[in-house]
């Protein structure tokens, strides 16, 4: 499946805004992990081609950052923080009790493709609300048992995050190249419901 | 994405009030701010880990000399700064200088915001004074030991520093009172843990993290994290051995000086200071072959 | 009185050391003979401090530091054995064999493996480790060449900035983080860069094989023999290792001013195809038929028909051929035959074309001190002498501008005007449209313009040099009117005799059809080559002679550098070539008593003054001719 003409006209864009097309590579992915929900080897390729870089540099530099899914999964992502400080406030329960209720093991996807669960030992940055669970990505804190319920449940019927918003296409640049690199097109924020 | 959402928005709002971009509230100075997300990486954390990133390569440090500030991004001179810089910086732009000196002690003036986490009634995000002790941060703004618990330990700086005892609560929150007490401030993260912690299932969780975040750049950061993390699942799970406590202390002495790194280094500082304290607290686990504190595990509320 | 100076001196291990600034401690040790281990260090590449094997205790410095990159500073004390700095070595090299797998008996790189050596010199005795090993692909085929054994990757980075450093190609590189971390290409696709036997070369542990070379030998029963690579006129510098007199493998033998340490896996590899199987003898048609004889019946045998054509005899030889037999050959037809018709080499014209001695010719090494190279045909000439792009490679990172273009008119434009060395590269066939182009960049440019010129095989410079061409004798010698033709018109010029000389089966005499058909009419085919050839056919005396590796001598790079060659297997009883040479003059009445290549080539420097015997392993130098 070869990337949509937006976000490939937005890997250009990356490209000229930095000094150095190799910096454009991490929003590269996320541009093609947006679209696609995961970044597969032949968008790797497909990235190498746009940027003009060896592919290999591009795997090499995916390959690194955890935030980059290589394979599809279910609609929704949920992850448990299991952190020391989540630890001392119960995050194994609450992965124990996610398992329980999807009736799946963490690394697993749910019958229905609606949520994949996973645990990670790296804080996700909310301590304070421990125990949490980052939920494609936006964070839940202060978990309890009805929480996590009404969370599960309004994933099973919402649809995945890169389907709900296409990514604009970005206007060309105009005149010359912005000093900073910085102006001119860039891309949207994602607004997303909540 | 909340929060590069709305740093682009604030972006967007500062750019169309005049205050970034060209010709700033018309001065004729242009600067602007570019929003470059990363992709999880503990380790970009390390500042020439963060440039490498920036350039788009693995977010592996580089080594120093040079500094950044000499040769940098793209090879150029650049100043690196955390958030916590910056956020301070409006209120002192605003405030003048001597305002924020006159905060805090001697050695560490102003504010800071501690991020307390753990066992207190009202964890969370907390602005105190520099110097301010550590028994009002926990006791007074977080409502203290949560469930009438007593205070075991803390951890004052961060995932990688070193434990403290309740002997340590009238330690006042700067470097140097921290650091004499034998910890460091580092991040400003307060990890507070009550009588029930296992304490070796902290450090197991704390190993896990580095060794999940090592680069794996250099030798004793990436084998003796995972050599750590090993050992460290294998005493809190009832399967240790008599010499891994010592074992661990001299697979510090292996990391520690010895990585490319602070990663590597401080990956073995909170183990080391925790095998110093609750030695005992290992062996139980060992001649036990279990963990004494299972059974207090909180359940989900 | 403060000197300025650019040494800067040092006490390592008690010991002083003084030492350019910009020195590595490693180095300044190095000096005193104090052997600091490493892993990731290579003096090719630059410093990652990586493995940390290296670390050392240096005075006023808190944390130990690695020797391969903390630059020396007047007055540092470095201490390389102290109790500390072996228990951390014991401690890393633990780390590192943790996850080893450890199988260094069936491992190719065990007896010269930097961790197995390592480890009995600095490791601990036993390991503390007991948990089960991680575990990774082993075998992984990487390309054709190449064996990839993730568990035994110590992650030294070597090959991976091989791949971005040296050959530029960027195809190896790690991937995953952490205790994941491997390396490999992008997608596990194949790798496809020419260079790959550097990295099982460069690699401190088995993880990157040749598949060549897997289970052959052991290192220590292995035959060393230091030799030029037969695959091009670049001239690299090998080790061929051989083992019950067969060829296991060709490493690099650097020597910084030809090859700079590396080999092509076209030459790398190409030591199969010299593997000789059983013992030829001589052959000779009678009555249709090839038969069976001694050396001296066929030498006898090509001296009758060679003498009834006389000058009307054509001669090919070899550019894989040696400087003596060359010397020798072209002695036979010119002297003793009295033809002019000589000729060398696959390309056609090459030889017609070097009518004068190089004397301009830029040295391989100097490529790094130009600031503009023009590569006149781009990636052909690459193709021709592969390790050349590494020195272009390796000259752009120093900043030289290195231009790939097809044609002359390109060329001259790619030039700027202040541009300070010029240097041109191209095939040696392209003679004349460089000898233009060098005229034209000469009025152009305010510096000099000088240039490299790669003829075809790993002697088409000496066959040159040597006269072994219709135009010149012998040192560039006219002819005095009496130039022969090249090998497309011989048969105009009415040859009815052909004397082919083939010397490698990497550079043989290709015939085209047509050729086929007009060598198969000829009164006379003296076949001398190393084995058996697509010509047999068509011959009517075959002399078995050596191949390249099979024979001492010396052969001409194409920077003019004359280098030795040496014999790394034994062809016993197949007859090395100058004595087949010579006993086809002796039994066409010429007096010749060589006894060695040596009195061949004392000889030699009689009639090209440029070639002298005090003088080998270093360019010929023409204009110092009396
Ligand atoms: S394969 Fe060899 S050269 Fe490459 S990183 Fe591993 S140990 Fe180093
Ligand atoms: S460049 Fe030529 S001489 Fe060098 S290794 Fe390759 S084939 Fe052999
Ligand atoms: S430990 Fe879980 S968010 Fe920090
Ligand atoms: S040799 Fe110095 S760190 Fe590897």
């Amino acid at each position: 499946m070869s990337l949509r003409k937006e976000t490939v006209a937005m890997i250009r864009e990356y490209a000229r805004r930095y000094p150095s097309a190799q910096s454009a590579i991490i929003p590269a992915l996320w541009a093609v992990q947006h679209e696609q929900g995961y970044v597969t080897a032949e968008s790797l390729a497909e990235i190498a081609t746009h940027l003009e870089l060896p592919p290999s540099l591009i795997e090499s530099t995916s390959s690194f950052y955890s935030m980059f899914l290589t394979r599809p999964e279910g609609r929704h992502d949920v992850v448990i923080c299991v952190n020391a400080p989540c630890g001392l406030r119960g995050a194994d329960e609450v992965l124990a009790y996610c398992e329980r209720t999807l009736g799946i093991r963490a690394g697993q996807t749910t019958q229905d493709g609606a949520i994949t669960l996973r645990s990670t030992p790296e804080c996700l940055g909310a301590c304070g609300g421990a125990p949490m669970m980052q939920v494609d990505h936006r964070f839940e804190e202060n978990l309890t048992s009805e929480r996590i319920d009404a969370v599960f449940e309004r994933l099973r019927t919402e649809p995945a995050p890169h389907e709900v918003v296409k990514p604009k296409a970005v206007a060309p640049v105009k005149g010359e190249k912005a000093r900073s690199g910085v102006e001119g097109a860039r891309p949207r924020a994602r607004r997303t419901q909540k | 994405m909340p929060q590069t959402e709305l740093l682009e928005t604030a972006l967007e709002e500062a750019r169309a009030a005049g205050y970034i971009g060209r010709n700033v509230l018309g001065s004729g100075f242009d600067v602007d701010v570019l929003l470059h997300r990363g992709a999880g990486a503990y380790i970009c954390g390390e500042e020439t880990a963060l440039l490498t990133s920036l350039e788009g390569y693995r977010g592996e440090p580089r080594l120093k000399p040079p500094f950044p500030a000499v040769k940098g991004l793209y090879g150029k001179p650049t100043v690196v700064n955390n958030v916590e810089t910056l956020a301070t910086l409006p209120h002192i732009v605003r405030n003048g200088p001597d305002w924020f000196a006159a905060m805090g002690t001697p050695t560490g003036k102003g504010t800071r915001v501690w991020c307390m986490s753990g066992h207190v009634n009202r964890p969370g995000n907390y602005e105190l004074e520099m110097g301010t002790p550590i028994r009002e941060l926990i006791y007074e703004h977080g409502g203290g030991i949560w469930k009438g618990r007593s205070l075991k330990a803390f951890q004052p700086g961060g995932a990688s520093m070193m434990v403290l005892l309740p002997e340590h609560l009238d330690v006042g929150l700067d470097f140097d009172a921290i650091a004499k007490a034998g910890s460091m401030a580092g991040a400003g993260a307060m990890m507070v843990m009550d009588e029930t912690t296992c304490i070796v299932d902290v450090a197991r969780r704390l190993v896990k993290f580095f060794e999940h975040e090592s680069c794996g750049k250099c030798t004793p950061c990436r084998e003796g994290t995972y050599w750590m993390a090993n050992l460290f699942d294998r005493i809190e799970f009832g399967e240790g051995k008599p010499g891994d406590p010592d074992l661990l202390l001299d697979m510090g002495y292996n990391i520690d000086g010895r990585s490319f790194c602070p990663l590597g280094d401080a990956s073995t500082w909170f183990p080391r200071s925790v095998i110093k304290y609750f030695r005992d607290e290992f062996e139980q686990h060992i001649v036990e072959k279990a963990c004494p504190f299972r059974g207090e595990r909180e359940a989900v509320a | 009185m403060a000197v300025v100076t650019d040494q800067v001196t040092l006490t390592v291990d008690g010991q002083s050391v003084t030492v350019a600034k910009g020195t590595l401690i490693l180095d300044a040790a190095k000096k005193l003979g104090i052997e600091i281990p490493i892993f990731c260090s290579h003096p090719k590449m630059e410093p990652v401090a990586v493995c940390r094997m290296c670390l050392v205790e240096v005075e006023k410095m808190p944390k130990l530091q690695p020797a391969c990159a903390v630059y020396v500073m007047d007055g540092m004390v470095v201490r390389t054995r102290t109790e500390q700095v072996q228990r951390y070595q014991n401690g890393v090299l633990e780390f590192l064999l943790a996850n080893h797998p450890l199988d260094c008996p069936i491992c190719d790189k065990g007896g010269e493996c930097p961790l197995q050596d390592q480890t009995y010199t600095y490791g601990p005795g036993a390991s503390r480790y007991d948990f089960p090993k991680k575990h990774f692909d082993k075998a992984v085929p990487l390309s054709d060449k190449i064996l990839l054994d993730r568990e035994r990757c110590v992650l030294c980075w070597r090959c991976t900035r091989f791949s971005a450093e040296i050959s530029g190609e960027r195809e190896l590189a790690l991937i995953q983080r952490g205790k994941d971390t491997i390396i490999g290409t992008f997608n596990d696709q194949p790798a496809r860069s020419e260079y790959q036997g550097n990295w099982t070369e460069i690699c401190p542990v088995g993880a990157l094989t040749s598949r060549q070379y897997r289970f052959i030998s052991r290192p220590w029963d292995l035959d060393r023999t230091a030799t030029i690579c037969p695959g091009c006129s670049m001239g690299c510098n090998v080790h061929a290792d051989a083992r019950h007199n067969r060829l296991g493998r060709f490493q690099a033998r650097e020597n910084l001013a030809v090859d700079d340490g590396w080999l092509c896996d076209f030459g790398r590899y190409s030591f199969p195809s010299f593997q000789r199987e059983g013992i030829e003898r001589p052959r000779v048609r009678r009555d249709g038929r090839l038969e069976e004889v001694s050396y001296e019946e066929a030498m006898a045998a090509a001296a009758q028909s060679l003498r009834r054509a006389g000058p009307a005899t054509a001669g090919w030889a070899s550019p894989a051929a040696t400087n003596e037999e060359l010397f020798l050959f072209q002695r036979l037809l010119r002297e003793v035959l009295a033809t002019p018709h000589l000729d060398h080499g696959r390309g056609r014209g090459e030889a017609a074309t070097a009518l004068e001695p190089d004397d301009a010719a830029l040295p391989i090494a100097d490529l790094e001190r130009c600031d503009h190279v023009l590569l006149l045909g781009g990636q052909a000439v690459i193709d021709a002498a592969p390790v050349l792009h590494l020195r272009l490679f390796k000259s752009e990172r120093k900043g030289v501008r290195v231009h790939r273009v097809d044609d002359a008119r390109a060329a001259l434009e790619a030039v700027p005007a202040e541009a300070q060395a010029v240097g041109i590269v191209s095939s040696l066939g392209r003679k004349p449209e460089v000898d233009s182009l060098q005229g034209k960049l000469a009025r152009k440019v305010k510096g000099s313009v000088r240039r490299l010129l790669v003829p075809d095989g790993p002697n088409g410079r000496g066959a040159t040099d040597l006269g072994f061409g219709p135009g010149r004798g012998p040192g560039y010698a006219s002819l005095d009117g009496k130039a022969g033709r090249a090998r497309p018109d011989w048969e105009a010029a009415g040859v009815r005799a052909l004397y082919l000389f083939e010397a490698s089966p990497l550079h043989d005499f290709q015939a085209s059809g047509e050729e086929r058909e007009w060598i198969q009419r000829l009164e006379t085919v003296v076949l001398q080559r190393p084995r058996p050839s697509p010509l047999d056919d068509l011959a009517h005396v075959i002399l078995p002679g050596r191949a390249f590796v099979e024979k001492a001598g010396t052969v001409t790079n194409m920077e003019g550098r004359v280098q030795r060659i040496r014999p790394a297997i034994d062809a016993a009883v197949v007859r090395d070539d100058w004595k087949i040479l010579q006993g086809v003059a002796q039994a066409l009445g010429a007096d010749w008593r060589y006894r060695d290549p040596d009195e061949v080539f004392a000889d030699l420097s009689r009639a090209v003054p440029a070639y002298r015997a005090d003088r080998i392993g270093e360019r010929a130098l023409w204009s110092e001719r009396a």
